[in-house]
């Protein structure tokens, strides 16, 4: 131990100070004495008060004790000036030896007890901490997003169009007119005779079509309406994606393939496409897909009824008269359109198998994704 | 449309089973929705006979039976009022199984055991529900498993959903046609041979007149003398029932089987209520009003088609026959009438009629012109056979312009074009033929009851759904344009969705059909109305975010979720004079309600006020860069109250409010808790937007610090104190803000408040020396105190 004084040591100052009897008088001799045993002292009173420290209160008492302006260490300083001159260079250098040995251990106390927090109170650290709200994106738009990621990725851009349409964009354009059967498919909310609630984001289309021209590669996220009382599998609000694709050369084999593609990076890579022929008013030829069964993987499953498949929506080649309408020649392009429903696929991917419950904004609901 | 796999087979010959079929056909274009066996499977059943039927001793609607199994005898507990002695009955024995999946168990009723159960039709879900036990013929021999037997008559139901494209598939014929052209087997028209009576040509017993020739462009009639009308035989009304038709008499039920069966509407007049014995076809009068059959009063919509005789209508053309002329219990004499009506007449009377027919669905998606003969000629021949009458020689046909069947410009080579595939001609064509659609001169020549065959867009997909759509190639790669035009509306409007998020707030979708009620508070406008809203409650266009998200908080603070920090994305709507369609921007909106943190033990529970809500959105407007927006104190809001609301103003122009919801409001949501909430106009906002950022550097010197606080009258604003010392401050003046504000302290009196206002000076190019900020710092002070009246506080 650096500055210890041995107390043999001591002794030997001592004898040796008999030789220096004749220098000093006894009672100077005792005082000398005493003053190297308070130093003994002191570090002695130390080093026990030092082992109990436990808090970091008990170590500020142990700084003021020895430290301290009023502490033992300040007070032997002062002491000094009693002694004989000869004597006052030895004693303060060994008194200072004891300050700086005091202090680093105080401060290696201290930074011990800061570092691990060793108050006398213990914290119960398994409280839960003070918590900011956090925000949470609703699961419709999530599954929203990630359908336009993966059309971005393939070369699509994302366009918008009014809820509130017009007879024409709606119906008209689409080849679908006043008489069509087809206006039965979708039971219609009117606004006017000839102003409509979107029955399906395929006006987006037309609106496209109209503002330029091709190539056109699109995606149109948004809120359609249809006029079905609301039960499990139905809403009144709900949210479709249009995609169109216009061009020369453009096939019903990019159509499958860009179908495919989107499937694969959806739910993955085994999950197969069938197409099945069907009619929709606007597309010649016509096509439903379906995708095999997410659940079963296409094994067969409750859910899928053991068909395996699970019907996705519509897509087609562009009918002739649509393009008729937005003026395009279909000798010389060809193009292809679907749809799928934004609601349907969240329904699939979470497993949720009421519709109704992405409208009611549950906070138990939206906090689940 | 029902159809029945064995009655199919009438019409062509299949080797594959009813599955195997629907699974072709959906891969065709007709979806088979469901396949339902007529017989569903059960086991331990077997003819029983019932040897004694005494009372049970401790119920009177209960017997107590023997029944004898071909093994044992049986005591069984019988509820049915029908059973009696001698009977043979489907007699489930213990352990058997029903088609439910019910097990039959011994059981005890009313102290008495029964060993086993008389089943009636309902229990072996041949029927939706029995009156009583099923008696069986007497034939059949005791002991008999009665599965096996009834599985003899196995047959399956073809759910399918026919496009409306495809009228002419409801039908048997239809769908048989199909199977054809899947299969490459004949179809088999049914015979209809009709033994004429010659003493009397028709001419004399009905004339037809068509006045609407656009609405009827072919109307045909035969005469069917001394019919019998009754029940039509047991094996034409299990038919019928089987594909979901009830029969109700031999004419109706002959009618309806050729409906079905050739997807031809017929219908059946008492010919002595045709009077003068003439057919009039013409548009209905003005106001005109006509009983139907089922003995509704009809207002006919103009330009409905009207078939009469000689004084009054008779039917609604292709959709519905009269009361006054319809076959009855003492009809004798039928005028059958196979006619050719334009569909989009029959779809427009029917649309207006409110009036969906077995016959007007087929009508207006368009039935075959050239059709009308053979169904005619079915049903004449079998009425002859089955309800015993005389056909009259000859049809009454009237058919001034024969419709020709569609000649469609055609290029094989096109199909690859559209379908990217690498078909041969001759499998195109090939293909096309088991449609019957021929190739001549670069046409199709498309039968009359291909309604759906227009263009050669049609023929190309009737090329890909019979290669099937599953062989058709699917390309991997394609070239994609760099340069695409498309809106950044999405874009926008997902950056400021991600802003919201960063904030911790979370979305809601909510809908945007809401009760009048709810919306007349949120404008002053009169808002966009529904014509046929589908209930009360969903009326209306929203005109605000607002109302929507009350309803959210509303529901959620009713199933106890407390702290509740909402917003919403979606568009709005309001009456636009200038524009054919209303105007539908985009807007945003934000609520609050609850405690001021997430509460957890170590956070005092604090209430939110206007501070919280005005925070998110000073909050949202810097994380959007957007530092231009101005603040006015505003108190005409229709729902957010006078005294704590704010309207947002960009460039003059108003684009939204901040405040706490009326208790008004609040009150027709059922909310008893207060609600801050703030409500921008996207349309208005987004263009103000800078989002491309130009770096400023990053002050290198330091900055002095100087406080100092005042004395004021309460009215003055903290924004008009803020606002002068930034135009006074000069340009070393970097920023100002209040960092204490409070009333009633000594030295104050009751008006007064004290402002305390820390400025900050700062320069770009050096480090400021305090006699230089003191200056400044004191003028600021003199002009600012003598500016509002103010005392300085020491």
């Amino acid at each position: 131990m650096i500055g210890t004084i041995n107390p043999v040591i001591f002794c030997g100052m001592i004898q040796k100070g008999k030789c220096a009897t004749q220098a000093f008088p006894f009672f100077i001799l005792k005082l000398i004495i005493a003053m190297h045993n308070t130093i003994a002292k002191i570090r002695e009173e130390f080093d026990k008060d030092y082992a109990s420290v436990d808090s970091l209160d008990a170590l500020e008492e142990l700084r003021i004790k020895y430290l301290g302006r009023k502490g033992l260490i300040s007070e032997a300083f002062n002491l000094i000036a009693e002694l004989p001159a000869q004597e006052k260079p030895q004693f303060g250098q060994n008194l200072n030896r004891l300050k700086v040995e005091v202090e680093k251990k105080y401060e290696n106390l201290l930074s011990r007890f800061k570092s691990s927090d060793h108050s006398s109170e213990t914290i119960d650290l398994t409280l839960p901490g003070r918590q900011p709200f956090i925000g949470r994106k609703h699961p419709l738009v999530q599954m929203a997003d990630e359908i336009k990621d993966i059309f971005k990725n393939l070369g699509f851009g994302i366009e918008d169009g009014p809820e509130i349409e017009s007879d024409y964009y709606n119906f008209e354009a689409l080849n679908i007119p006043k008489s069509h059967p087809a206006r039965e498919m979708q039971d219609t909310l009117y606004i006017s005779d000839e102003i409509v609630l979107r029955t399906h984001t395929s006006p987006v289309q037309i609106r496209v079509m109209e503002r330029t021209q091709p190539p056109i590669r699109i995606i149109a996220p948004g809120r359609v309406y249809r006029r079905d009382t609301p039960d499990a599998s139905h809403s009144p609000v709900f949210h479709q994606v249009e995609g169109l694709v216009v061009g020369e050369g453009v096939t019903f084999a990019d159509l499958k393939g860009v179908i495919e593609a989107f499937a694969h990076q959806m739910f993955g890579k085994d999950i197969k496409v069938r197409f099945r022929p069907s009619f929709f008013p606007f597309t010649e030829p016509s096509a439903e897909y379906d995708f095999n069964c997410i659940f079963c993987r296409g094994k067969g499953c409750r859910i899928c009824k053991n068909s395996g498949w699970i019907e996705i929506s519509g897509a087609g080649m562009v009918h002739p008269n649509v393009f008729k309408a937005v003026g395009y020649d279909s000798e010389k392009y060809t193009g292809y359109a679907f749809g799928m429903g934004i609601d349907r696929l969240a329904m699939l991917r979470y497993g949720i198998n009421d519709i109704r419950i992405f409208f009611e904004n549950d906070l138990r609901f939206l906090n689940q994704f | 449309m029902k159809i029945s796999f064995n009655w199919l087979k009438d019409y062509i010959a299949i080797e594959d089973g009813p599955y195997d079929l629907a699974k072709k056909l959906t891969e065709s274009g007709f979806e088979v929705e469901e396949v339902i066996p007529s017989v569903q499977s059960f086991s331990g059943v077997v003819v029983g006979r019932v040897d004694s039927v005494e009372k049970h001793p401790d119920a009177d609607k209960l017997s107590l039976c023997e029944v004898f199994d071909g093994e044992a005898t049986n005591r069984v507990i019988c509820g049915a009022p029908n059973v009696k002695k001698g009977q043979l009955v489907p007699f489930a024995k213990l352990g058997a199984v029903l088609p439910q999946g019910f097990k039959i168990k011994k059981a005890k009723i009313r102290d008495v055991e029964s060993t086993g159960m008389i089943c009636s039709k309902e229990e072996l879900s041949l029927e939706k529900s029995s009156d009583g036990i099923w008696v069986l013929e007497e034939s059949l021999p005791v002991g008999l498993d009665f599965y096996s037997h009834l599985a003899k008559q196995q047959d399956h139901i073809l759910e399918i959903a026919i496009t409306p494209n495809r009228p002419d598939c409801l039908s048997f014929i239809g769908i048989a046609r199909e199977v054809s052209a899947i299969t490459g087997k004949e179809v088999t028209l049914p015979s209809a041979p009709i033994k004429e009576d010659k003493s009397k040509p028709i001419d004399s017993h009905i004339s037809i007149h068509i006045h609407d020739k656009e609405g009827c462009p072919r109307y045909a009639g035969r005469v069917i003398l001394d019919v019998v009308l009754s029940p039509s035989p047991r094996w034409m009304q299990e038919r019928l029932e089987s594909v979901g038709i009830r029969p109700i008499n031999n004419i109706v039920d002959i009618t309806n089987y050729v409906l079905v069966e050739y997807g031809h509407p017929l219908h059946a007049f008492d010919l002595s209520e045709i009077k003068g014995a003439e057919i009039h076809v013409r548009k209905s009068d003005l106001n005109e009003v006509f009983i139907t059959l089922d003995g509704k009063e009809r207002h006919l919509p103009t330009d409905t088609v009207m078939i009469c005789d000689k004084e009054r209508a008779v039917a609604i053309g292709g959709i519905m026959g009269g009361l006054n002329s319809e076959v009855s219990e003492g009809t004798r004499n039928i005028l059958l009438e196979s006619a050719y009506f334009k569909p989009s007449r029959i779809a427009q009377s029917g649309r207006r009629l409110g009036l969906s027919t077995e016959a007007s669905q087929r009508f207006e998606r368009g039935a075959d012109p050239n059709g009308v003969t053979a169904a005619i000629n079915r049903a004449a021949s079998l009425i002859s056979s089955l309800a015993g009458g005389r056909v009259v020689s000859g049809i009454c046909d009237v058919y001034p312009h024969p419709i020709e069947p569609a000649r469609i410009f055609f290029r094989p080579q096109r199909v690859n074009h559209l379908l990217g595939s690498d078909l041969n001609q001759t499998t195109i064509l090939n293909t096309l033929k088991r449609l019957q659609l021929d190739y001549k001169d670069n046409h199709i020549i498309a039968p009359t009851y291909r309604v759906d065959l227009k263009m050669e867009a049609d023929i190309i997909e009737e090329v890909a759904r019979l290669v099937n759509y599953s062989n058709l190639p699917s390309r991997k790669e394609t070239t994609i344009v760099y340069e695409l035009p498309h809106q950044k509306t999405d874009q926008m409007l997902g950056f400021l969705r991600r802003m919201l998020l960063e904030l911790g707030l979370t979305e809601v979708l909510t809908n945007s059909m809401i009760r009048e009620k709810e919306a007349q508070y949120f404008t002053e406008e009169k808002a966009v109305s529904i014509l046929n809203p589908i209930s009360d409650d969903m009326t209306t266009m929203r005109p605000s975010l607002l109302p929507g998200m009350l309803m959210t908080v509303s529901y959620n603070l009713n199933r106890h979720q407390p702290n509740l920090r909402f917003f919403e994305i979606g568009r709005i709507f309001k009456q636009d004079s200038n524009n054919p369609l209303p105007a539908q921007p985009y807007a945003l909106c934000v609520v609050l309600t609850g405690d001021r943190s997430v509460p957890t033990w170590n956070t005092t529970k604090e209430e939110i006020d206007f501070f919280d809500i005005k925070g998110y959105l000073e909050s949202f407007f810097r994380k959007i860069f957007l530092d231009n927006a101005q603040i006015f104190l505003y108190d005409k809001s229709l729902y957010l109250n006078a005294k704590e609301t704010i309207a947002i103003q960009i460039d003059q122009q108003v684009v939204g409010y901040c405040g706490k919801v009326k208790d008004e409001v609040t009150g027709i949501f059922d909310l008893k808790k207060p609600v801050y909430a703030f409500h921008l106009e996207l349309d208005d906002l987004l263009p103000k937007l800078m989002l491309s950022r130009i770096f400023e550097p990053i002050p290198r010197f330091p900055h002095v610090e100087m406080d100092f606080a005042i004395l004021v009258d309460k009215k003055i604003l903290a924004s008009q104190v803020l606002k002068y010392i930034k135009n006074i401050g000069g340009n070393l003046l970097h920023n100002v803000e209040i960092f204490d504000i409070f009333e009633g302290g000594m030295n104050m009196s009751a008006d007064q408040k004290s402002l305390a206002l820390r400025l900050r000076f700062q320069s770009k190019e050096r480090t400021l020396n305090d006699t230089e900020v003191n200056t400044i710092f004191k003028e600021i002070i003199t002009k600012t105190t003598q500016e509002f009246n103010a005392t300085l506080r020491k």
